[in-house]
């Protein structure tokens, strides 16, 4: 029988051996480190995150926003206009993004798009300008096929930004493309909106002699007062360089209707017109986009029996 | 086209770029194989457009692939439409200034290209095949020897197509060089025959020629009443091997009277 009492060795039972002073000291230290450890976790996985952009109701910005209008700068200025080919995309570019990156997409102004407008000045020939309200398709298949006629969509700038949506926020050096604001719903004065409202002002100030606008007779207000046309295009006409408002007034062609020209809404357009000093004329049905008209419905009795 | 958002336009890019190393003179349509085999997509079925002498009317027509596809509104054509590209004989780089013609060598880099194209664009084809020709070209509506002849219709695909529509399209004020059934245009049909197609062929196809009509809206040709009128050839049905001497003039006949 062992009667003897054996001392515990001294590696078994470490923390034993060292003082209650000491414990608490690792324990905060260990403490200490846990917390170290979580925060630059945590610290790396915010940075790597993408900066939060501010939810908006309309869609975002285009995928490959950027691509896209240096490539449509490239082929306009190389192949669609070759004139123009001393202009710099590259710079173009710059000059669209730093437009709106980095700022507020509700307050863009006029002057984010300057730098902008400078580099993609182009001039028009005279009796060239074709401007449109509530006719998108109509008029462009006619400038393709009359390319004499420059539609906004058919200047440089027109052309880069067709159909494409941009927006930046304040916070970010990133484009948005979760979303951007709604014109309606958000607010008027977001980067698409003021972009299209500048290009259309510049649009108009630099048309001379007679203008021609494509309308559509077919809906309610072929004249809309709401519209960019009538908001924008008709008060920057200068009256020492346009002399003639030129309208085609197009109706469906299988729903043709009354004299289109004599709508309530064409005659205000006419009054608004005659105040500034600029002659308004007015034609229904144009025949050269009538036959555009008849493409899509060949076997349409006007299509048929008309001299 | 916004639905082709799987396309990875860089790889595209990529497989494209190797060409620009070649030599001038040394690039083959199999060069592009793996550029096209990137960037190839499916044609919508009775939408395939083939042409010869009218690029900007066909361009207009299709109505950038909502009327008609055709080759140039397909990823691997609309990439090279319009354009032309070549490394420089003896050096590397791209030569700005000048690239070979079919005329200095038969292997280079934009003509292997339109054949690959033209090549996989047949292949693709499927349902009711149009062919839109020029009738005012002086040298012929149907070049014998062209992309058409020599990189198009051989790769169309028999057991996918129904027929063959073929529009000769003569230009406004432009004599009328040929029609349906003269010239090169019989040689096409007699080929198309004998390959085992269903064809007919329009004579100023009415919609078409209403486009053209926006740019001549005054021209006499233009009055529609005279522009409505089209002859039809067509080709008889197969089964009617025997006695086809007396049902080809019957067909004729009574196409002719459905047209009045």
């Amino acid at each position: 029988m062992a009667d003897h009492r054996f001392r515990p060795v001294s590696g078994e039972k470490p923390c034993c051996d060292i003082s209650k002073k000491a414990q608490i000291c690792l324990c905060v230290v260990f403490g200490l480190l846990v917390v170290v450890i979580i925060a630059v976790v945590v610290g790396i996985v915010m940075w790597r995150q993408p900066p939060q952009h501010r939810e908006w109701k309309g869609a975002g910005t285009t995928a490959h926003f950027y691509e896209i209008i240096l490539g449509r700068c490239y082929t306009y200025t190389q192949i669609v206009r070759p004139e123009l080919g001393h202009k710099d995309c590259q710079k173009i570019g710059k000059a669209f993004t730093n437009a709106f990156l980095s700022k507020d997409p509700c307050s863009s102004t006029e002057q984010d798009y300057q730098p902008l407008m400078e580099l993609t000045n182009q001039t028009v020939p005279c009796d060239k300008t074709l401007l449109w309200s509530k006719t998108n398709e109509l008029v462009h298949e006619y400038a393709w096929v009359q390319r004499e006629f420059f539609t906004l969509e058919n200047t440089l700038l027109g052309y880069m930004a067709d159909g494409l949506r941009w927006c930046g926020d304040p916070g970010s050096p990133e484009m948005n493309y979760q979303s951007c604001p709604d014109r309606r719903t958000d607010c008027s004065n977001n980067s698409v909106s003021v972009f299209w409202n500048t290009v259309s002002k510049r649009f108009a100030e630099d048309a001379c002699g007679v203008v021609h606008v494509l309308l559509n007779g077919s809906v309610h207000n072929s004249f809309d007062e709401r519209s960019t046309f009538a908001r924008v295009e008709v008060f920057n006409l200068h009256p020492e360089k346009v002399h003639t408002l030129q309208a085609w007034v197009m109706q469906d062609i299988r729903n043709i209707s009354s004299d289109s020209c004599s709508d309530a809404s064409i005659k205000n357009l006419k009054l608004i017109l005659s105040k500034r000093n600029i002659t308004f004329t007015c034609e229904n049905n144009y025949r050269p986009i009538r036959f555009l008209q008849c493409v899509k419905y060949p076997e349409h009795s006007s299509c048929r029996s008309k001299i | 086209m916004a639905y082709k958002g799987d396309k990875n336009c860089t790889a595209i890019w990529e497989a494209f770029k190797v060409v620009l190393d070649k030599d001038p003179c040394s690039v083959f349509p199999s060069d592009y194989d793996h550029f096209i085999s990137l960037s190839r997509h499916s044609i919508p079925r009775d939408k395939s457009l083939f042409w010869e002498n009218n690029h900007l009317l066909v361009t207009s027509y299709a109505e950038n692939a909502r009327r008609f596809m055709p080759l140039c509104d397909v990823l691997y054509g609309r990439i090279g439409d319009f354009l032309s590209w070549c490394r420089q004989e003896n050096a590397s780089g791209l030569d700005y200034q000048s690239c070979p013609t079919s005329e200095d060598c038969e292997n280079n880099p934009v003509d292997s290209y339109w054949k690959m194209a033209s090549m996989q664009y047949s292949r693709d084809s499927t349902g009711v095949i149009h062919v839109m020709l020029n009738g005012s070209e002086p040298k012929g509506a149907y070049p014998v020897k062209g992309f058409f002849a020599d990189f198009e219709i051989p790769y169309l695909q028999k057991d996918k197509i129904t027929r063959i529509e073929i529009w000769v399209m003569h230009e406004i004020g432009r004599p009328k060089v040929e029609s349906c059934g003269e010239g090169s245009v019989k040689i096409l049909e007699e080929r198309l025959e004998k390959m085992g197609f269903q064809y007919r062929c329009i004579n100023d196809h009415l919609p078409v020629k209403l486009l053209m009509c926006v740019d001549h809206s005054t021209h006499p040709d233009c009055a529609l009443n005279s522009a409505v009128t089209s002859t039809r050839r067509e080709a008889p049905p197969l089964c009617a091997e025997h006695g086809a001497s007396l049902f080809i003039p019957f067909l004729v006949v009574l196409a002719s009277v459905i047209q009045l």
